[in-house]
């Protein structure tokens, strides 16, 4: 009995140190500036809200904010339907090589993102344009770039989901007269609905969290906020109340989220090759 | 008179594993990305030690293609 | 079965996107690496010059070090995490009060975004700004600057991504504990086999699949870590943390030497791939024929 109260006194120490740095995290946020650079002070002793209130009042992060917003939601939604109907035709018909296809499209998600930086920014300043209109530094440019990552994982969390909706549903409502169109959305759809709500929250989750192609392929109209964040480290001066502010904002809606599918987090980055 | 066509789907032959000298058993595409593989790293090896010595990247080249030619064939 | 026109038709928009912005940037980077093509430089127009970028790459220091470097701090950040997670899954797997509560907390990393977590760890680690250089220097004297001591920025880099992705390797291994069958360890106790015995015979060859399939998916995600070392150390000091995807981002992104860069691009998919490839086939496809 007394071992077992020292596993707990073990997990208490490692949730610790694993807590610790967010909490830090938090108190910086919190803190006066002139008060950052006194002897650090572990326990937090009273609240400064300005640093909020100055990121609210900032247009430039306000618009920051609205893009990552917009960006994450438009990904996670195109990703999820998209996915969904890839997803039902690989599992409803016979398509030749359709299994080489599932597997090429989760090899996309493997490719190292630094290594398409350049690329896809010679793509969209170069190729994918029309007249005056490119994709670099739009909303709509990098909903389409996040689908490299997200898409592939969309396929993979949804399969098993629609091959486990029995198909003799869509056969009976086929034999009743309704239109494939019909059969996919009035019968799988709805059905597939836990699957696919998990799928929209974790590549919602991905796209906001996403960085690197934000800081590369947007300059202005399109910034997120992860690219906010960075924007204040400076080698000059960095004004770390805001950077901490930035990263709470930064943080919470995952945190949200997080509360919703913590069980499927782990299956979902393991990307499935650990059955758990 | 009506014959049914017996229904035999024209699936893609399967590519056939084999095991030669490789170490792993291989389909055509395995051995094709190997010799791929083989020849990359070989010429990259060859720009930084071989050719300041004045051999041609040439050289280099047709070496892979007879490597790749061997472990298509044999491997 | 339904005509397969429609299931093409519905696999169309995942194909075009991918093919636009997977495949095609590929191929796309390949060609460029074999031109010269600089939009600021004195000729700016796209020549085709063999393999003069290639030539380039294999006798660039600064990226063949940052190849070195990548390769320690994987090493390091992957060992450490599977045996502290293999450690923290095995203090798991006994009864004790609030289980479900402390594998809540112990998942919260890993949904965090790599930057905020560069930035968590900033703030901990800034000289005067963050708790632990104040602790080391009360406790033990010792002076941490990340600024300055290459071997503290890469130490405290590799803590980091521990820190992150620990819980991932603890959460998978947990859950290939828990599948475990009882009967052989009660045999392997009633034949009165020792603790490190049952775990060298029997938990370990059971679980190897997981463990394997967690090394892999570790392996390809730190070899790709960018955003949290960007954000801690920037690479530096000097190049003692510049990891390849670092490397890219910091020194061959902002200049415009656009076929120069698609050559070092081109090399890192190219050893990554290598890597994955050696790893799938060494480690994982043999067990699981076995198995």
């Amino acid at each position: 009995m007394s071992r077992n109260w020292l596993y707990v006194l073990f997990w208490i120490f490692v949730s610790f140190l694993t807590l610790f740095p967010i909490y830090w995290l938090f108190v910086i946020s919190v803190k006066p500036a002139v008060e950052l650079f006194s002897t650090p002070d572990l326990i937090l002793r009273d609240f400064y809200w300005q640093n909020y209130v100055d990121v609210l009042n900032d247009r430039t992060l306000r618009s920051y904010m609205v893009n990552s917003l917009v960006i994450s939601t438009g990904n996670a939604v195109l990703c999820t339907l998209l996915g969904f109907m890839a997803c039902y035709a690989l599992s409803r018909f016979d398509m030749g090589g359709k299994e080489s296809i599932f597997f090429w499209t989760i090899t996309n998600r493997m490719a190292p993102p630094a290594v398409f930086l350049l690329p896809l920014f010679l793509l969209l300043t170069q190729v994918y344009k029309i007249g005056d209109f490119s994709l670099l530094d739009t909303r709509i440019g990098m909903i389409l770039v996040y689908c490299t990552f997200n898409l592939p994982f969309a396929i993979w969390t949804l399969r098993p989901t629609i091959d486990g909706i029995p198909k003799e549903l869509d056969e009976a409502a086929h034999v009743d007269g309704a239109s494939p169109w019909r059969v996919i959305w009035e019968v799988v759809f709805p059905l597939a609905r836990p699957g696919l709500a998990v799928t929209l929250i974790l590549t919602w989750v991905f796209a906001w969290n996403e960085y690197l192609l934000a800081a590369t392929l947007t300059n202005f109209n399109a910034r997120t906020l992860t690219t906010g964040l960075s924007e204040y480290v400076t080698t000059t001066g960095t004004e770390w109340g805001i950077m901490a502010t930035i990263s709470v904002f930064t943080l919470i809606p995952a945190l949200i989220v997080f509360g919703m599918v913590q069980r499927h987090i782990v299956a979902g980055l393991t990307f499935g090759a650990v059955k758990g | 008179m009506d014959i049914e066509p017996i229904d035999v789907t024209p699936e893609e032959a399967p590519p056939l594993p084999k095991t030669g000298f490789l170490p792993i058993e291989t389909n055509w595409f395995d051995r094709i990305f190997i010799s791929v593989v083989i020849w990359v790293a070989l010429s990259l090896f060859w720009l930084r030690f071989i050719e300041p010595l004045g051999l041609s990247i040439w050289i280099c080249t047709a070496i892979s293609v007879v490597l790749a030619a061997i472990i298509i064939r044999k491997g | 079965m339904q005509s397969n026109r429609l299931g093409w038709l519905l696999l169309a928009p995942t194909l075009l996107i991918l093919a636009m912005f997977g495949v095609f940037p590929f191929i796309y980077v390949l060609f460029v690496s074999f031109h010269q093509w600089n939009p600021f430089a004195v000729n700016p127009e796209m020549a085709f010059n063999w393999a003069a970028n290639y030539r380039r790459v294999v006798f660039d220091a600064q990226f063949i070090a940052s190849l070195g470097v990548t390769a320690a701090f994987v090493f390091f950040a992957v060992v450490s995490e599977l045996i502290l997670g293999y450690a923290l899954a095995q203090a798991f797997m006994k009864d004790f009060p609030g289980k479900a509560f402390f594998r809540t907390i112990h998942t919260l990393p890993l949904i965090m975004a790599p930057i905020i977590v560069g930035s968590v760890w900033k703030l901990m680690t800034t000289p005067s700004i963050g708790i632990i250089p104040h602790l080391l220097d009360n406790w033990f004297g010792y002076d941490l600057n990340i600024g300055q001591s290459a071997g503290a920025a890469f130490v405290l880099t590799v803590i980091m991504d521990i820190w992150h992705w620990t819980p991932l390797v603890t959460l998978s291994l947990i859950a290939a504990l828990v599948s475990l069958p009882p009967d052989p360890f009660e045999q392997a106790q009633i034949d009165g086999a020792g603790r490190w015995q049952i775990f060298w015979h029997i938990t370990l060859p059971m679980i190897r699949p997981a463990i394997l399939a967690t090394v892999f998916i570790r392996l390809m995600d730190a070899l790709r870590t960018v955003d949290e070392v960007l954000m801690l150390t920037g690479g530096g000091p000097g190049s003692a943390t510049r990891y390849v995807g670092v490397h890219i981002f910091k020194e061959v992104f902002p200049r415009t030497n656009y076929g120069y860069g698609s050559a070092i691009s081109v090399v890192v998919l190219y050893v990554t791939i290598v890597v994955c490839w050696l790893l799938y086939v060494g480690l994982i496809a043999p067990r699981n024929k076995k198995g």
